[in-house]
């Protein structure tokens, strides 16, 4: 959760709006679902479980999205392999370029 | 020679018998045999003295064995054969020549002056020829002689040694057995496969896999998942490609059914001109080893990911503490502070993954060390609750942050101050609930921070994603409360 709110800041300092946060599945895939939103952006470990299932709730709605993990690359499978991986921890212009680069795609 | 009448007689009854020859001859011609019951040579029928000669001139061991007593007469090569026995054993009886195997030779006695024949190969006897017992392995050959009334007189042996053949086989055969024990305590399973790696010509499973006794081109169905098959194949096309050992790793149907794994090892068998005729293979079961890597590849992969995340916490502590900071020695403590906080938090997790700690026991740990020796300013009591490892952290995390500003600020900033944790699980329409209570009392007088620092942003906004609930913190006149009101669940993966 410290990780997430550090996330949160570096969102406000690059001027986005955090909608909400979500550290468990079932409140991740009801926001996936619910919220106005147009960016995510994904732990793979949701406290022992994959965040796959809400990367496939985004996808159907369109909204682009990036992964973060301290699992790296080899963390995310391969069926989500085009997605951007985040590799914990990074920094702010890292987390900068790729919500740009996804939500250019 | 002058011993020998010649002037007397029938030219052929006074010539010298034997004529010629070697040295049996000469001993022969020497010998008193007067003191023999064969008589002196002088009295020998013709089919004695026929035999004696026939035998004398053969390269091979001859021994002749006259009358009932076995008188024995034989030659060169005989002597050879009978290393220290001889001389003494010319014109001896053949039970008392050959003491140590004399019920041997009665039989053969009995059975040649039966007009009978013996065959023997390989026979293996104990013979002192040295004046110490030896293995010795023959083919004996026994024939009775017919002398001159038409009835068997003696006996004609034709002894051939084959103690050197047969120590270089039992040799091999005991180098065979100790290549096979090497086998055997090397390896599983030992195999041999084609040239060309189609077909599995025999396989000696030992319990592991299934024997194979026939040559089978399917064997891969037998031995292999479907999966496997082609890695497998690409491995021996390489082997028999390069002519170089085949030694591969792969899963294994075992003969139980279960799935294993083997370290297998073939090397290549070659023809006069260099290619390959088969290959002879042993295979040793893995499972065991291969699961304990397995296990300790996910436990690194889990670590690995438990360091990139304490890191990403630290860089957010780090990020957060300096950022909010009042002054850097303030934030420098409050950072040192927070990560001991971590460490400890770290400590509640240490095991397998999934392993969580208990509700109590973050809190005692977050809050024992300060009041050891004062159990009464700290109240803690609730029933046990499992967390999660992710939530332990979290909470370990937020019960720093509240025992900090208590100790500064807050009920533990004057002696006679109390804090009370409490919880309990509630049944509600919402389903089951964790309320869980921080109370301050008898602190300084209570008013609302100007601004919210990280402390309080972590509790309210992180705790409470965390925990899928709420979390509120109400600065009340006699002292902080801190609320949650969670799911009971979210402790739980399902």
């Amino acid at each position: 959760m410290t990780i997430a709110l550090l996330i949160e800041e570096m969102l406000i300092d690059l001027g986005h709006k955090v909608t909400a946060l979500a550290m468990r599945l079932p409140q991740g895939l009801d926001l996936a679902r619910d919220s106005e939103i147009d960016f995510a952006i994904l732990d793979v470990n949701l406290d022992g479980r994959m965040s796959f299932p809400i990367a496939d709730v985004l996808s159907a709605r369109g909204v682009p999205f990036i992964f973060a993990t301290g699992y790296g690359a080899a963390g995310v499978d391969a069926a989500y392999g085009h997605h951007i991986v985040m590799k914990k921890p990074f920094e702010m212009r890292d987390l900068a370029d790729a919500i740009n680069i996804a939500a250019a795609a | 020679m002058n011993l020998i009448d010649t002037t007397s007689g029938e030219e052929s009854a006074n010539a010298p018998f034997p004529m010629g020859g070697g040295e049996l001859a000469e001993l022969i011609r020497a010998f008193d045999w007067s003191e023999t019951s064969i008589g002196a040579i002088a009295s020998w029928p013709q089919s004695l003295k026929t035999v004696t000669d026939m035998l004398l001139r053969s390269p091979l061991p001859i021994v002749l064995l006259w009358g009932p007593e076995g008188i024995m007469i034989y030659n060169d090569a005989y002597s050879v054969f009978s290393g220290g026995r001889h001389p003494q054993l010319l014109g001896s009886k053949v039970r008392e020549g050959w003491p140590e195997v004399a019920d041997f030779n009665d039989n053969v006695m009995k059975v040649g002056l039966a007009g009978e024949t013996l065959s023997y190969k390989d026979q293996e006897l104990t013979l002192y020829r040295r004046g110490r017992g030896e293995q010795v392995w023959m083919n004996l050959d026994y024939s009775p002689v017919i002398d001159e009334s038409g009835q068997p007189a003696g006996v004609i042996a034709f002894v051939v040694e084959t103690t050197e053949r047969m120590a270089a086989q039992n040799e091999l055969r005991a180098s065979e057995e100790r290549f096979r024990a090497l086998v055997t305590a090397a390896s599983n399973v030992v195999y041999r496969m084609s040239a060309d790696g189609k077909e599995m010509r025999l396989l000696d499973g030992r319990g592991l896999l299934s024997d194979m006794d026939m040559p089978r081109v399917a064997w891969q169905a037998e031995y292999l998942f479907p999966e496997d098959r082609a890695a497998v194949a690409r491995e021996i096309d390489e082997a028999i490609r390069n002519k170089r050992m085949l030694e591969i790793e792969h899963r294994v149907r075992r003969a139980d059914g279960s799935v294993g794994w083997t370290f297998s090892r073939a090397i290549p068998l070659f023809d006069a001109a260099g290619e390959i005729t088969e290959w002879f293979g042993a295979a040793s079961d893995v499972t065991e080893r291969h699961s304990a890597e397995h296990r300790l590849r996910l436990v690194v992969n889990e670590l690995n990911h438990r360091v990139k995340n304490n890191l990403a916490m630290i860089q957010a502590i780090a990020s957060q503490t300096f950022r909010h900071a009042e002054s850097v020695t303030q934030a420098q403590a409050d950072f040192t502070s927070r990560i001991m906080a971590l460490a400890q938090a770290n400590d509640l997790l240490t095991g397998e993954r999934g392993v969580g700690a208990s509700l109590r026991g973050v809190v005692e740990q977050a809050m024992r060390p300060h009041f050891k020796d004062d159990p009464t300013r700290c109240d803690i009591d609730g029933p046990d609750v499992k967390l999660s490892p992710k939530t332990a952290l979290s909470l370990s995390i937020a019960m720093h942050e509240l025992t900090t500003n208590a100790l500064k600020y807050g009920a533990w900033s004057v002696p006679t101050g109390k804090v009370a944790i409490t919880w309990n699980r509630q049944s509600t329409a919402k389903g089951e609930r964790l309320r869980m209570e921080w109370r301050e009392s008898g602190g300084p007088p209570v008013k609302p921070p100007q601004k919210r620092g990280f402390g309080s942003r972590l509790i309210e906004r992180g705790l409470a994603a965390e925990m899928a609930g709420e979390v509120k913190m109400h600065f009340e006149p006699d002292g902080l409360v801190c609320a949650v009101d969670a799911p009971v669940t979210f402790g739980e993966d399902a």
